[in-house]
């Protein structure tokens, strides 16, 4: 019987390693003046996912063993629960739909799911597996199926939120509709709060536009980053660093990440 | 956490500013539109499954065809024989289409059109996909889908479009849209026609029901076979009594968007109480467990449609934008009032 046709694995083996290449670079742009600036745990875990699931879409990808992964992403659930757990206090079970650390929480879980639960026959062999195009002549499968769809449902429901929210509005106004205008307000903001002034003060001194929401400071985060002046890095360097740091770009990452791992969970039934 | 993180970095997603700079909570309406694209991203990722890639899909197409009339099933027959041959591309394409329409319609600046393309697919595949949910044949039972799930992504879409012109006396979500009228309207013809067609006389008959629940085990982990394997049983031989007792529940919940509030309410719970046990028992989650199922069958999307005629204590005011900001948030949710 046919499979799933190679192109489509490959399609998303290439989006999973596109998801860990930009993460990794924001890891990157993660310099030693701006620490603590980025996600480093978020960034981090889509690196590792997106290298695992490429290896799990395509077996010439496949880097560690299975067991190594189910370790790994276990530890990171671990701490993803502790997160979310911290974010939880006094907020009751509304922290599952805006908590910034309870997508990943999901995401992770799955992964130590599809590690587990898997009953190829490649699975266990030690490097990886066989890939889903059927290396060893079949489809993966996961045992505890039901598991896999109630994931697929909860990893579909994250992926449409997180879509809405990146077009969605604010008290004021649109992420997506972000004047250019914004941009000298939220650096002043990134810049009070580097200079050791509180959030509160530096959105005040900001004004509305300050207060959009996350685009436009983080584009000011990545022209006008604390000790360096805006504007720094013109030119197409300048443009590449501030798409990588623009949090529509982590949140594209994991909406491809949430996407891509819904149809693993669904094809391996 | 520094404020230096909080303001740089960690604010860049919305929850990160706190309060006065928090997301905006959708509306009901906006969460159920976030559902329904939900649901076609499921859709989607099912589509994507090996089974579909294969000559079956074109098959289990064709089969929609048999107890059609000519008219309807020949163009079936056409098209089915078309996805065998080509069915690596054209899956392809439907699966693919599927995952736009789930995006598009999560993504606010184009859910009109998504929502409007999804009616149109939705209509083309109620036809050559599910054989107009064969309520054309004698097999029509709100326990195995009809009257088509994909017909009730198309109705959700037309309930659900982002226009306000009735809302200031919307008595529930789904009338915000189209108007009290027009929505009461497509519910009782909806839950009125599986009123019908549970006493279709297929569905009379003293093993119809038992054996339709029954067969959804075969292929399902063990504990749903289990679950259906004793509904089965439990219906066996009680087919007539069976069908009487949910049409008639049906009907009451047809009729249930015209009572008085606190009635309706009672029975848009009992929608989603008959639905769930259609989509467990009948449906058996739209048999996803058992591998090569296109969507969640009718239950989930009948749940859906349930929520939508919640009744609201107050009808939503149209309450005119009052602070800065506020005709971007609108353009960006794609909701301003025509």
């Amino acid at each position: 019987m046919m499979g799933i046709p190679g192109f489509i694995l490959d399609f998303f083996a290439a989006l999973m390693l596109l998801v860990a290449a930009v993460s990794a670079g924001r890891l990157v742009l993660d310099l030693p003046w701006r620490r603590g600036v980025m996600d480093v745990d978020i960034d981090g875990a889509h690196v590792l996912m997106g290298i695992a699931m490429a290896g799990m879409l395509v077996a010439s990808l496949s880097t560690l063993p299975n067991g190594v992964w189910t370790v790994i992403f276990a530890v990171m659930t671990a701490w993803f629960a502790w997160c979310v757990y911290r974010e939880s206090r006094g907020r009751g079970t509304r922290v599952l739909v805006d908590s910034h650390h309870a997508p990943h929480l999901v995401h992770s879980a799955a992964m130590v799911y599809m590690f587990a639960a898997l009953t190829a026959p490649a699975a266990g062999h030690g490097s990886g597996m066989a890939g889903m195009g059927g290396a060893s002549g079949g489809m993966p499968t996961l045992a505890v199926p039901v598991v896999a769809f109630i994931f697929a449902l909860v990893l579909a429901g994250y992926a449409v939120m997180d879509l809405d929210r990146l077009s969605g509005p604010t008290p004021h106004g649109s992420y997506l509709a972000v004047p250019a205008s914004t941009v000298p307000a939220a650096a002043a903001l990134v810049g009070a709060a580097a200079a050791g002034g509180s959030v509160s003060a530096a959105v005040a001194s900001a004004g509305p536009a300050g207060t959009e929401g996350g685009v436009s400071t983080a584009a000011a985060a990545g022209e006008a980053s604390p000790g360096k002046p805006a504007g720094d890095g013109g030119g197409a360097a300048g443009s590449a660093r501030r798409l990588l740091l623009d949090p529509r770009t982590a949140a594209g990452c994991r909406i491809a990440m949430g996407v891509t791992m819904a149809f693993m969970l669904i094809i391996m039934i | 956490m520094s404020d230096v993180t909080v303001a740089g970095g960690r604010a860049a997603w919305p929850e990160r500013l706190g309060a006065e700079g928090a997301w905006h909570p959708p509306d009901t309406r906006r969460v159920l539109q976030l559902a329904l694209a939900a649901i076609w991203l499921l859709d989607a990722v099912l589509q994507y499954q090996s089974f579909m890639f294969t000559k079956a899909f074109g098959q289990m197409l064709a089969g929609t065809a048999a107890g059609n009339p000519g008219a309807i099933a020949s163009p079936i027959s056409w098209d089915a024989r078309l996805v065998e041959h080509h069915v690596v591309l054209l899956n392809t394409i439907f699966a693919t289409i599927q995952l736009l329409l789930a995006l598009g319609i999560a993504f606010r600046p184009t859910v009109r059109v998504a929502l409007a393309a999804s009616i149109a697919w939705s209509l083309g595949v109620w036809w050559f996909g599910e054989g107009l949910g064969m309520i054309l044949t004698p097999s029509a039972s709100p326990v195995n889908g009809a009257p088509g799930a994909v017909i009730i992504y198309a109705l959700l879409a037309v309930l659900l479009w982002p226009s306000d012109r009735h809302a200031a006396a919307a008595p529930f979500t789904a009338a915000r849209a189209v108007g009290a009228s027009a929505a009461r309207v497509l519910w009782l013809v909806l839950w009125g026609s599986l009123a019908y067609f549970a006493l279709l006389p297929g569905n009379r008959t003293a093993q119809g029901l038992s054996g339709m629940v029954g067969g959804m085990a075969d292929g399902q982990p063990g504990w749903l076979a289990a679950l259906d394997n004793h509904a089965a049983s439990l219906l066996a031989h009680q087919g007539l009594a069976a069908s009487i007792v949910l049409a008639i529940a049906l009907a009451v919940i047809a009729v249930g968007v015209y009572l008085p509030v606190p009635a309706a309410r009672a029975t848009v719970v009992l929608a989603i109480v008959v639905a769930a046990l259609i989509w467990v028992f009948g449906e058996a989650f739209g048999a996803i467990l058992a591998g090569g199922a296109t969507d969640p069958n009718s239950g989930l999307l009948l749940i859906l449609l349930a929520l939508a005629y919640w009744p609201v204590r107050k009808p939503p005011a149209v309450v005119a934008p009052a602070a800065a900001g506020s005709a971007a948030r609108e353009a960006a949710e794609g909701e301003v009032t025509p």
